[in-house]
């Protein structure tokens, strides 16, 4: 019944081949292979596989062949893993919250020495400068790829009918979000109980999560306010805690503001283009409101070249970076995205050629740059987001735990040994 | 009457998550968003296919999990035999050790044992490839002691007979016995197929990219972030991930049964 | 027998301990040495003894994880059971109908875990799934968030694993209803007996054995739960559904703690190993009964 010659053939098969290749190397022949993971989908990942193909076009020294790996947070688990195993990419885009960690783990090339790659035209707030606190002067190991603010994306149809136009303070948000919502149908505002939302929010209350010091204080005061904001929002009904974790929440929260289930939503500027094309009445973007000030976090990825890879993939790599932060790659990703162009020069000749005239959404998150708080440069910080204050959001908010208690809960456990 | 309305019931309970996969990978994005719930599509479209099939190396996951899959159940039943026969028929010293490690073996499931099993394969260069797949799922204890016990019915006077003849014990183990053991092997190649061709688990932790990436894993990331989701995407992923196992279920039910019921009742 | 030589038997068997010892026994043996260390893969490990434990007592995690683990599991399989026996005395008969349904419950157990998961995700979307829908069709106002709130998360994920392995326990009770004596069953109805008094005292005392072996196979199956977690709900709502080995498979890839990664992993096998002794135990009983 079974042709057991045939499993034994296979099986040795099996064994004999594919054995200990990493990565596989399907550049042509003749051509430096640059292995690039990502993490998008959809319009993302079609863009960037269209950036990297006009980029294998255009010279013939180079290849980089992308490959996806999932969410953020599934890639970068992919990737340390990757690294420990020996089996690490030439480069990849990370998350600005992990940087410092990878960088003190002396996992990252430095970029300076490569030709070309020093960052004169990087926007500063957006480039490793000013994304981390004293990030100017260490060594220079992230160049920024796509980057974002968080903005609030308004039903216009709903605000129009309501006659209210985008909140600026935190007032006008509770009483917007009270006007708009319809008991069972309808929310007035929603957002993804996330850490990003939660550091805006504590620094419009006037805190930072990490004290000038080092300390981790979670804003203290502030970050019990922010959280409060959400817990009051929730409990009277106005605002929808989306489910899910990540960014699950997130695509969630965006399908309720398409649906109609959400009139005003915080989310991430990315998703600006994806809002715009699938929504069935008229979207506005807005900046985020004011408490005792103006502040957002940035979010996004940065590019990293991993320090383990050969030299030849690594300056090669360095090539793609170079080509990526040219204008006309620049400001193909970010108009049709969302994101922010990354570089002056591209903002310019968006600006000469009234792009922002014509898109005002796409300026939000970019006049947004101007009340940006760096992030601290703080090798726990991606564990102080993921394991200590991100579940404890979530508890407050979805179980009504006391905000004050679950953040002196976090920081008392942020202050342990790791 | 009764029976009969609990009988559409329990079909519609199993049945109806299929049918509601496949009509849903055949809508168009629109519809998704703005009349997720609606029966049927208003326009039909074999897009969401079109665009899975365009933008995944299908074919490689299906070889590398085709591969994957052949390849540990072949292993455990061509190592199982000779071990099994020297457990069941031959005595020799350490023989109860040797039993007992077998059985106790049985107590450490995969989900125990991956940690350091992944670093030991990061140490030998193995995360990524197909042999770190395999190999750590080369021996399946379960397996062993079934075959064990299958062999135990077969009378020594075959096996005697057989050596009288001058086969020799590679000849007794792969063209004597093997053959007498056909239901139960097949039972566990199937078994054992179709659960590491389902696996997420190994392949999740084990491969970094599309060199040894497998179909669940590759299906199971179509729900990308950054533009919503896209779910007749997903679930066009879904039909094509979930129609092999249907198929191989349609072809080997009786099989499939007896292999359940097999393993259940240890032989 | 006695082997034609004195060595055969040591062949034979090397392969397979060999492969037990490098993939089974050294790495349990590696998993307790890790369990005394901090290491995240890329820098040092660092000697902590019983820091890991300790840290993972202390926290709340490991009486948290054990406690979702094990009602979740209890909720599979006493859903899987009674929806399996239900449905083996129902379809306990010939005939194509009971047996295309059979085949469709037991057709669930065949696809993969994560076929059902991301089917279910969509089938249990808080406001686009069908379930929501018809929720809302039927009681109107909003449907329940199934995976959205951490009350109900953990239940809507036992129900899909019950959704999806009904089909074993349906499986193994048709086979254990074979060993039924029709013969009894009819005396039993010509004594005037009621379906109900038939099954009571019939049927039911002669598949106590099969039930007790549904069960706790089920149970330790059930305490591997991962594949339906990840895809599902990542351990969420507020880690409401962070089973065991999502727990192992968060620290150590998610946050790279190797160490306390196989602290948890440690624990884990003792559980394991205490239900397979357990199950051992109550074989032991029910068979001298």
């Amino acid at each position: 019944m079974i042709p057991r010659r045939d499993f034994l053939g296979a099986s040795a098969l099996a064994a004999a081949s594919w054995v200990g290749a990493c990565t596989t190397d399907a550049a042509p022949r003749g051509r430096v292979p640059v292995s690039l993971w990502f993490s998008y989908g959809g319009t993302n990942r079609e863009v960037l596989e269209g950036l990297v193909r006009r980029f294998n076009a255009r010279q013939s020294q180079d290849y980089v062949q992308a490959v996806y790996q999932g969410d953020y947070f599934e890639g970068l688990a992919k990737l340390r893993t990757a690294i420990a195993a020996g089996c690490a990419p030439t480069l990849s885009h990370v998350v600005g919250e992990v940087v410092p960690y990878l960088a003190e783990a002396q996992v990252l090339e430095r970029l300076a020495a490569y030709p070309g790659v020093r960052e004169p035209d990087v926007i500063p707030e957006l480039g490793q400068e000013r994304s981390w606190l004293g990030g100017g002067a260490r060594p220079l190991v992230a160049l920024p790829f796509n980057r974002s603010t968080p903005i609030a994306y308004l039903n216009a149809d709903l605000f129009a009918e309501a006659g209210l136009s985008a909140p600026r303070t935190w007032t006008e948000l509770r009483a917007a979000a009270q006007r708009l919502t319809q008991p069972n149908t309808r929310f007035g505002f929603g957002c993804p109980i996330n850490w990003w939302f939660w550091v805006a929010l504590v620094g419009q209350a006037g805190g930072r999560v990490v004290a000038e010091n080092g300390r981790i204080s979670l804003g203290n005061e502030a970050g019990v306010e922010a959280l409060s904001l959400w817990q009051d929002l929730v409990k009277r009904g106005f605002m929808k805690p989306p489910p899910g974790r990540d960014y699950n929440a997130w695509e969630q929260c965006n399908q309720d503001f398409l649906s109609g289930r959400a009139a005003m939503i915080w989310s991430s500027t990315a998703f600006l283009k994806y809002l715009e094309q699938h929504a069935n009445f008229r979207v506005l973007a807005a900046p985020l409101p004011a408490f005792r000030q103006r502040a957002v976090p940035t979010g996004g990825t940065f590019w990293v070249v991993l320090r383990a890879a050969q030299a030849e993939h690594k300056a090669a790599a360095t090539r793609f970076l170079r080509f990526m932060l040219e204008p006309e790659q620049v400001i193909e990703w970010s108009s049709r995205t969302g994101y922010i162009p990354v570089t002056r020069g591209a903002v310019n000749e968006l600006t000469r050629r009234g792009y922002y005239v014509a898109h005002p959404n796409d300026a939000v998150a970019l006049e947004q740059l101007s009340v940006a708080d760096p992030w601290p440069w703080s090798v726990d910080l991606f564990r102080l987001q993921r394991e200590i204050v991100q579940p404890r959001l979530e508890s407050a908010v979805i179980e009504g735990r006391d905000a004050r208690v679950v953040l002196t809960e976090a920081r008392r456990l942020a202050a342990e040994p790791a | 009457m009764k029976r009969r309305a609990l009988l559409v019931l329990v079909a519609l309970v199993w049945l109806f998550p299929y049918l509601w996969m496949g009509l849903t990978s055949l809508k168009p994005l629109d519809e998704i968003i703005h009349a997720p719930t609606a029966l049927l599509p208003q326009h039909p479209t074999l897009d969401a296919y079109r665009e899975v099939l365009g933008t995944l190396p299908l074919a490689r996951y299906f070889l590398n999990t085709s591969v994957m899959a052949l390849s540990i159940a072949a292993l455990q039943i061509a190592l199982a035999l000779p071990a099994g026969y020297a457990l069941a028929k031959l005595r020799f010293r350490g023989k109860r050790w040797a039993f007992a490690l077998i059985v106790s073996t049985l107590l450490i499931p995969a989900q125990v044992r991956f940690v350091p099993v992944f670093s030991m394969l990061a140490g030998a260069h193995l995360v990524n490839t197909l042999s770190g797949l395999i190999l750590p799922f080369g021996v399946s204890a379960l397996g062993t002691f079934m075959i064990r016990q299958a062999l135990t019915n077969v009378p020594d006077s075959q096996i005697e007979a057989a050596r009288i003849d001058g086969a020799s014990e590679l000849y007794i183990i792969y063209r004597l016995l093997a053959p007498l053991l056909t239901p139960t092997l097949v039972a566990l190649f199937l078994f054992s197929f179709i659960s590491h061709w389902n696996d997420y688990f190994w392949p999740l932790v084990l491969t970094t990219d599309e060199h040894a990436r497998t179909l669940p894993l590759a299906i199971a990331l179509l729900r990308e972030q950054g533009t919503g989701v896209r779910w007749h995407i997903v679930m066009a992923g879904n039909v094509i991930l979930s129609l092999p196992a249907l198929a191989v279920f349609a072809a080997a039910q009786r099989h499939l049964l007896r292999a359940v019921t097999l393993r259940g009742f240890g032989g | 027998m006695k082997p034609s030589r004195r060595t055969d038997p040591y062949w034979m068997l090397l392969p397979t301990l060999l492969f037990l010892f490098v993939f089974f026994l050294y790495p349990l043996g590696m998993l307790i040495k890790q369990s005394f260390f901090s290491w995240d893969l890329l820098t040092d490990a660092r000697y902590v003894g019983l820091g890991n434990y300790r840290a993972l007592l202390r926290s709340g995690e490991l009486w948290h994880t054990f406690v979702t683990t094990l009602s979740m599991s209890s909720a599979v399989v006493l859903g899987s059971m009674a929806a399996g026996l239900g449905l083996a005395l129902l379809l306990d008969r010939p005939g194509r109908w009971a047996a295309f349904i059979r085949g469709a419950v037991f057709s669930a157990y065949v696809v993969s875990w994560v076929s059902v998961a991301l089917l279910f995700l969509w089938l249990l979307d808080a406001d686009s799934g069908i379930l929501s829908g018809i929720w809302r069709a039927l009681c109107g106002g909003r449907a329940p968030n199934w995976l959205g709130d951490p009350k109900l998360a953990p239940w809507a994920v036992a129900g899909v694993s019950v959704w999806k392995i009904t089909g074993y326990a349906l499986v193994i009770f048709l086979s254990g209803l074979q060993d039924v004596p029709a013969s009894v069953l009819e005396a039993a109805e010509l004594d005037g007996a009621s379906p109900v008094a038939r099954f009571r005292n019939v049927t039911w005392p002669l598949l106590r054995p099969t039930t007790l072996f549904v069960a706790t196979t089920s149970l330790i199956a059930s305490f591997q739960l991962f594949d339906v977690v990840r895809v599902m709900t990542q351990g969420g709502p507020v880690r409401s559904t962070t089973v065991f080995v999502y727990a192992v498979y968060e620290q150590l890839f998610l946050d790279l703690r190797v160490g306390r990664a196989s602290a948890e992993a440690v624990v884990f096998f003792l559980v394991l190993l205490a239900l397979t002794g357990a199950q051992f135990l109550l074989f032991r009983s029910s068979e001298a009964a």
